[in-house]
């Protein structure tokens, strides 16, 4: 919808004489209306506005083309009545949820430990607090300098950037970083006292309660324990990292001891399964579609009735958009949402 | 790490491309006084990266052909200024079959919804001429034969119910979008 101007009448003689003629644009014009048309337009600019207008927002109804092919070929000039029920009810998951996920990323941390106190796991029939938190996207963070971190739900990050580094502090859960070339300017992500610095490289990084765990998808980076925290002569003993190798940190010892592994790139896909990636198919089965969404967040969904798995879609969703999904069953694919527990979504085909 | 800027081209490659080919067939054979095809389908392209731009497109296909159509025919009056409604024989269901089968469009977003509660909102016949115009792809002469009604009526209810919708829209606080 083009911008609507405050004062506008539908009843006005300029928007009923502008919507005139845009039917009888669409339906094309003869000799004589194109002369008309021509001299209409040239005798006031509100003229060309609100044709201009109607014109717009003509064109963007044509996103509507085709979708009765969700449902029937056969023409059905009241498609939109059958629907309309559906449509218009009141889906307060989805508002909530609409809700969530337009607030910044603090705001939703402070809610998560609102929720964890306050939310127990449910399954006497009172009322359930969905874990909504967890439906927020993964956060891309794109920084000042060209680096990219995306941040898993219910993560931390804290960037410091100077002239002499550019310092990256991960205080709870993990996320992975993309970082632009600078070799005047060390990446260091600091986690729990654990230094990983990298020049122009590609790695994630996760903070369990007694564990750094760090993992190169590209370049080199150098895992030690920080001088901030240990002192110079503790943050001696450089750990340089490859691609494929996986540096794993315990914090229970008094300095943190790296010890570094190889993995197999099928555990590298394991460990990143929580990034964004788009779920991109012609045609798959809605079952195989859940799963992938369960794989990537911590938020299970499940069907309800088994056959429901087996009807075909085509998607191109991104991984995290959990919210998304769960709202395009409920408006577009007859199901009902429904929260069991407070990490798990419940679809049902909708009576 | 995935670039969320390159959604718009890979949409592009993945979901309207593929139909490139079917649509060029459909054209040549629907329009064979169409000379430059390739510049119809070019103005289509641009068409659906413009509207993309501002917002999801559900059926990528079915917006192909309709748009195509419509460019179609317009070039066709163009080319003989007198519109005679009987250069067209087309059949109001021909478009319906060649949008090939029942598809499932993950593609889904609030501005579809506007769009759909617009339409709803209208009373019975403009609601009628809407759907079939918009979501149907169908011509205004279309619409006539299909409802039963004159071709006058049709005419008037697309002014009626685009200023209902506008109204529909301001009321509803719909009053910008990204502008194109």
């Amino acid at each position: 919808m083009t911008n609507i101007p405050s004062d506008y009448d539908e009843d006005s003689p300029i928007e009923i004489a502008a919507s005139e003629w845009l039917a009888r644009l669409d339906r094309g014009l003869t000799a004589e209306e194109q002369d008309r048309y021509t001299e209409w337009l040239a005798q006031d600019a509100a003229h060309r506005e609100a044709i201009g207008r109607y014109l717009d927002d003509w064109d963007d109804f044509d996103r509507l083309a085709g979708i009765h092919l969700k449902h029937h070929a056969r023409i059905d000039p009241d498609l939109l009545v059958s629907e309309s029920a559906r449509v218009s009810k009141p889906r307060s998951l989805v508002q909530n949820i609409a809700l969530f996920s337009a607030m910044p990323i603090a705001a939703v941390i402070a809610l998560m430990f609102y929720f964890d106190v306050s939310a127990p796991e449910d399954t006497s029939g009172l009322k359930i607090q969905p874990a909504l938190e967890l439906l927020a996207r993964i956060e891309e963070r794109a920084l000042e300098d060209g680096s990219v971190i995306e941040i898993n739900r219910e993560s931390v990050v804290r960037t410091e950037y100077s002239d002499s580094e550019r310092r990256v502090y991960l205080t709870k859960g993990e996320a992975s970083f993309d970082v632009a070339k600078d070799p005047d300017r060390p990446f260091i992500v600091n986690v729990a006292g654990v230094d990983v610095q990298a020049v122009g490289t590609m790695f994630s990084v996760k903070l369990s309660a007694d564990e750094v765990d760090v993992i190169v998808t590209e370049g080199i980076v150098n895992v030690k324990p920080s001088a901030l925290s240990f002192g110079a002569e503790q943050a001696n003993t450089d750990s340089y990292l490859e691609i494929g190798q996986r540096a794993r940190v315990s914090l229970r010892s008094e300095v943190p001891v790296v010890e570094v592994t190889s993995i197999e790139s099928g555990e590298i896909d394991v460990a990143h399964l929580w990034r964004p990636r788009l779920l991109d198919y012609d045609e798959i089965q809605l079952g195989d579609l859940i799963g992938e969404f369960n794989r990537s967040n911590p938020i299970q969904i499940a069907l309800v009735d088994p056959s429901l798995a087996e009807v075909s879609l085509s998607s191109s969703f991104w991984s995290d958009n959990v919210e998304g999904f769960v709202r395009l069953m409920e408006s577009s694919f007859g199901m009902e949402a429904e929260w069991r527990g407070s990490r798990e979504i419940v679809l049902r085909e909708a009576n | 790490m995935p670039q969320r800027e390159t959604e718009q081209s890979s949409w592009f490659v993945d979901e309207v491309l593929p139909h490139e080919a079917g649509l060029r067939r459909w054209i040549k054979s629907r329009f064979s006084a169409i000379r430059d095809v390739d510049d119809l389908i070019q103005e289509t392209y641009s068409r659906i990266l413009k509207i993309h731009e501002s917002g999801p497109i559900p059926n990528p296909q079915a917006f192909l052909f309709v748009v195509s159509r419509n460019l179609a025919i317009n070039k066709l009056r163009r080319m003989s200024l007198e519109y005679s409604p009987e250069t067209e024989s087309l059949d109001p269901l021909v478009l319906a079959d060649e949008m090939a089968g029942p598809f499932e469009s993950a593609v889904h977003q609030e501005e579809i919804d506007q769009l759909v509660a617009a339409i709803q909102s209208l009373p019975d016949r403009c609601r009628q001429v809407m759907t079939l115009k918009k979501i149907y792809g169908l011509t205004q002469k279309e619409v006539a034969a299909k409802m039963g009604v004159s071709e006058n009526t049709v005419e008037a209810q697309i002014g009626i119910g685009m200023r209902k919708c506008t109204a529909f829209f301001k009321q509803r606080g719909y009053k910008t979008r990204k502008s194109r």
